[in-house]
């Protein structure tokens, strides 16, 4: 048979070949992806993918996947604000901690990007309904969400547009510490990162992926350490121990829709009031479905913005 | 009490014990002043109290630990005073707000109150009060219908039972909003860290309320407990009297949740202390609450700051703690006092 | 009433509840997010059909179901005995503490307090540990009076306290983590624990047949029942024993799910004959509470799901309430 006798066929091969080619060798090969349970193959770029955990939809959305289910953001109904727009209309099929197992199969997903969370029953059923990757990346480094992204990136078959993400992201921080050293002192830049609680303030880990970005931007994140090792936050301080967090700049993140209002709330507090940022008006409100739950490059160019947002 | 405090006071031997408790109650309200979970250690609050030290530990002393202990102080009294009301009016010594689901009432209402996004102190108060109400209604229904109480622990199993319950209603309500839950978690486990006193300002009147109420029914009580013909001879009526204590009981345990979250175990530690120091009689036992109540829940509130520095455990953890092994101490010591 | 009207009562009030449980069964395995029509189901069981429809009801639902009968079958069993033991009809395992003990020691488990041992052997290990410190703590009286109810009640107490500690000093996702094992959920069951349940509830239920009519002369006084050749102390002990194996096995499956224990007997006590412990008929109503419980826990927020524990605390809050305050009483009152 002859490919001219069929031009749209011949058309149809012609431009998979091109496309191949200019999206590189890599999809079309099964590879090995390394996971908490053992390898996982994956063969080709995956088409419908369902993300169990918020930095997986991210990277997997920074690479020009576009997953079919996800589940929603800690403390909202849906994914998180920042990702909504750019995750369209997409399924939910859970909450963090739970997965509506009927609700992944009914979407019938050639691959499931899970969270480290995911327990071994779990993982069991899930990868019955299609390959599983339950990354073993260590948690809160620096470069935590770099090698997430890389790893998710391979496991869609879109490896080679990581790195691109990924000098994408690190060249708008730049930008933004650039205005950061440019509207503020040297020796002002200390921050910390807290999320308001009723029982008094969350301390952020210097490792948690917002504060990560923060010190991409210049900013330099101090947990003093009460947060352990492994853990993504400290305990609630005591209002006696607010000194602690007092810092030129404070990150406050809160899950009310409205930072202002947590923050009008935080201010209640007489302890609160002493601080160097409340009287400077340091004290940035900012999304915690954002900085304290997401993850990921999105996130991270999310994240950017309010830091600029916040210098005006 | 109500008629002639001196008399019962000058006719009993209460002057001792309660010296003693007043004695204590001063050693941990000091002791409250004194420490915490911060860098503000004893030595440094010491001056304070004279006037001087530096502005930090004059901040610290002044604006986070005196509110906490006006705070300590009435939950502490409140508790305690309402659990001996509660006894004396089943006669059962296990009848206590936490245990008989009369916290967990309030506590109910508090925490659909947080959902629907209540925030101010007058109403959260309101509310606490009005779940208490609840609370104590059912546990009376359940007393007078199925004869509870002449067996303490089918009205403990009762109030257990309803306690677990409000319990799985509350962490419903948790599920449906994440900011809200956080808030009830915080809130359910009890602590009197950071209420502002501008919630005791609004818890007040009520409890003066309930204070006046407790006055006029402790002498009709004591009369109750020599069994009911015998108070409605002495021209009391039973009836009243018991709606009475529920209005009183209702009010101090409902501003006590609306301060510092559902506390149990203080209202049957302190009381039993009581007993033990000053006999059955519920205006003695009355007395020597008010005092002992306080003392202990400062005690705790204390613990609670200095055990996890640089944070802080929640009080109710350390109030069970310190309450289920005296409940269990009760239980062993085989001496289930009739009142 | 003859004698014959009361068994055919007790009988009929039996494969009324076997047909409840079925219909219950039926509806959870034909009802979820994905649509099965009732031929696929049959289909499916006799070894056929598509792929999905297999998987969804092989590997989801059909365990699922199978977990939530066992436990059902096994809390409700625990609670008939130990109501009966206790002559309270609310003297139920969960209130003395076992639940409470069970979930402190999965949750230890769940936020990483650095113990390797899976939660639902860490939920058993901590109801056996519950009980064994109330027989302790209740001293020479052991099984019998308050002091074992009231021991538990305060090893409760503690316990819960040490699940407050917990949750509150680790980080908000573990805490999130560890929610299903505070409140009750067949989600994310261990399959070891359900089988370990299935062989439990065979004992336990051969064992509560076996003490059926010792635990029937338990209903009146000590002198009646010693009188009827009943022996008191080992009835009692064994019962118990039964009861907190059944509850601790299948909290290691579904956690501290409230009140089957409780209603589930009443219910079988309501449709029975007066008189008798029902112990097969609260086994089959606890299983199609249950049952029923979970499948509107999956669809009533559905794609997200409401663990079963709080589904049967919702159902079960007005009938409690009802048990509470209605004015009659019957022989357990």
């Amino acid at each position: 048979m002859s490919y001219l006798k069929h031009p749209r066929l011949f058309t149809a091969l012609l431009s998979t070949l091109v496309l191949g080619i200019l999206s590189g060798p890599s999809h079309a090969d099964t590879r090995t992806i390394t996971t908490a349970f053992g390898d996982v193959e994956v063969d080709g770029r995956p088409e419908t993918v369902v993300t169990l955990y918020e930095g997986a939809l991210d990277s997997a959305i920074a690479v020009g996947a576009q997953p079919v289910g996800a589940v929603i953001t800690r403390g909202g109904q849906n994914v998180a604000n920042y990702i909504q727009e750019a995750a369209g209309d997409i399924e939910i099929v859970g909450t963090p901690g739970e997965t509506n197992l009927e609700a992944v199969i009914a979407l019938q997903p050639d691959i499931i990007l899970a969270s480290a969370w995911t327990s071994e029953e779990q993982y069991r059923l899930l990868s019955r309904i299609a390959p599983t990757i339950v990354l073993d990346v260590p948690a809160y480094q620096d470069d935590t969400w770099k090698r997430e992204l890389t790893l998710f990136a391979r496991a869609l078959g879109r490896e080679n547009r990581a790195a691109d993400v990924i000098a994408r992201v690190e060249q708008r921080a730049a930008e933004v510490r650039a205005q950061v050293e440019a509207a503020t002192d040297g020796g002002q830049r200390d921050t910390a990162l807290v999320r308001w609680m009723p029982q008094g303030p969350l301390v952020m880990a210097e490792g948690l992926f917002s504060a990560t970005v923060l010190a991409s931007a210049g900013f330099e994140v101090d947990d003093a350490d009460l947060v352990k090792e492994g853990r993504p936050h400290s305990q609630p301080l005591s209002q006696e121990n607010l000194s602690l967090m007092d810092h030129s700049w404070i990150f406050l993140a809160t899950l009310n829709e409205d930072g202002r209002e947590a923050l009008a709330v935080a201010r209640e507090a007489p302890a609160f009031q002493r601080l160097e940022a409340n009287d400077t008006d340091q004290i940035v409100p900012v999304d915690g479905t954002l900085w304290t739950s997401a993850s990921g490059p999105l996130a991270a160019l999310a994240i950017l913005d309010d830091i600029e947002a916040a210098l005006k | 009490m109500a008629v002639t405090p001196r008399s019962t006071l000058a006719s009993s031997a209460l002057t001792p014990p309660l010296a003693v408790a007043v004695f204590f109650v001063v050693a941990t309200a000091l002791a409250s002043l004194l420490w915490g979970a911060g860098p503000v250690s004893a030595i440094d609050a010491l001056p304070v109290l004279i006037g001087q030290g530096t502005e930090e530990a004059r901040f610290v002393v002044t604006e986070l630990r005196l509110p906490r202990l006006a705070t300590g102080l009435v939950v502490g009294l409140a508790l305690a005073v309402s659990g001996a009301l509660l006894q004396a009016l089943t006669r059962n010594p296990l009848a206590e707000p936490g245990l008989l689901g009369v916290s967990g009432g309030s506590a109910f209402a508090v925490a659909i109150a947080i959902l629907l996004g209540a925030s101010s102190a007058t109403m959260t108060t309101l509310v606490a009060q009005s779940g208490a109400l609840a609370g104590c209604a059912l546990v009376m229904l359940a007393t007078r219908s199925r004869g509870l109480a002449a067996d303490p622990v089918r009205l403990v199993l009762a109030g257990a039972t309803v306690t677990g319950l409000l319990l799985s209603l509350t962490s419903v309500l948790m599920l449906a909003d994440q900011r809200a839950a956080d808030e009830i978690r915080f809130w359910i486990t009890g602590s009197i860290a950071g209420t502002p006193l501008s919630h005791l300002r609004a818890v007040g009147p009520s409890l003066l309320v309930a204070g006046v109420l407790v006055v006029l029914v402790a002498s009709p009580l004591a009369a109750m407990s020599l069994g009911e013909r015998a108070a409605m001879g002495l021209g009391h009526k039973p009836g009243r009297i018991r709606l009475l204590v529920i209005i009183a009981v209702a009010l101090l345990v409902g501003g006590a949740t609306a301060l510092a979250g559902p506390l149990a175990f203080i209202g049957l530690v302190v009381p039993f202390i009581a007993r033990a120091l000053a006999g059955p009689d519920i205006r003695k036992t009355l007395w020597l609450c008010l005092p002992i109540g306080p003392a202990l829940l400062l005690l705790a509130d204390t613990m609670a700051r200095v055990v996890a520095a640089p944070s802080e455990l929640p009080l109710g953890v350390i109030t069970a703690l310190i309450g289920a092994p005296v409940l269990l101490m009760i239980v062993r010591s085989g001496r289930m006092p009739t009142l | 009433m003859t004698l014959l009207t009361a068994r055919q009562r007790n009988a009929s009030a039996n494969l009324g509840l076997a047909l409840a449980l079925m219909a219950a069964v039926t509806a959870s395995l034909a009802l979820g997010t994905v649509a099965v029509p009732p031929e696929a189901i049959l289909d499916v069981l006799a070894g056929g059909g598509d792929t999905i429809h297999q998987f969804v009801i092989r590997e989801l639902r059909l365990p699922r179901v199978l977990a939530g009968a066992l436990t059902g079958a096994a809390f409700a069993l625990a609670g008939c005995m130990m109501q009966t033991v206790a002559r309270n009809r609310l003297a139920t395992p969960g209130i003395i503490g076992i639940d409470n003990a069970a979930t402190a020691f999965a949750v230890a488990s769940v936020v990483g307090t650095g113990i390797a041992v899976a939660p639902s052997a860490m939920a058993l290990t901590g109801a056996a540990a519950a009980t064994a410190l109330a027989f302790g703590l209740a001293g020479a009286n052991g099984t019998r009076g308050y002091r074992f109810i009231i021991a538990g009640l305060g090893i409760g107490a503690i316990a819960g306290a040490v699940t407050q500690v917990m949750l509150s000093r680790v980080a908000i996702d573990a805490a999130n983590a560890a929610f299903p094992w505070t409140v009750g959920s067949l989600n994310a069951r261990s399959e070891t624990a359900v089988q370990v349940l299935a062989i439990g509830l065979a004992i336990g239920y051969g064992l509560a047949i076996a003490l059926g009519p010792a635990l029937t002369t338990l209903q009146f006084s000590d002198p009646v029942a010693i009188n009827l050749g009943t022996r008191l102390k080992r009835t009692r002990a064994l019962s118990l024993a039964c009861a907190v194996l059944l509850t601790g096995l299948a909290v290691a499956v579904a956690g501290p799910v409230g009140m089957v224990a409780l209603l589930a007997p009443e219910l079988a006590r309501a449709l029975g004959r007066a008189g008798k412990v029902p112990l097969t008929a609260s086994a089959l109503a606890g299983a199609a509470f249950m049952v029923a419980a979970d499948l509107v826990g999956r669809l009533a927020l559905a794609p997200l799901e409401l663990p079963v524990g709080l589904v049967t605390a919702i159902a079960g809050s007005p009938y409690l309430i009802w048990i509470l305050v209605k004015p009659s009483s019957r022989s357990l009152s």
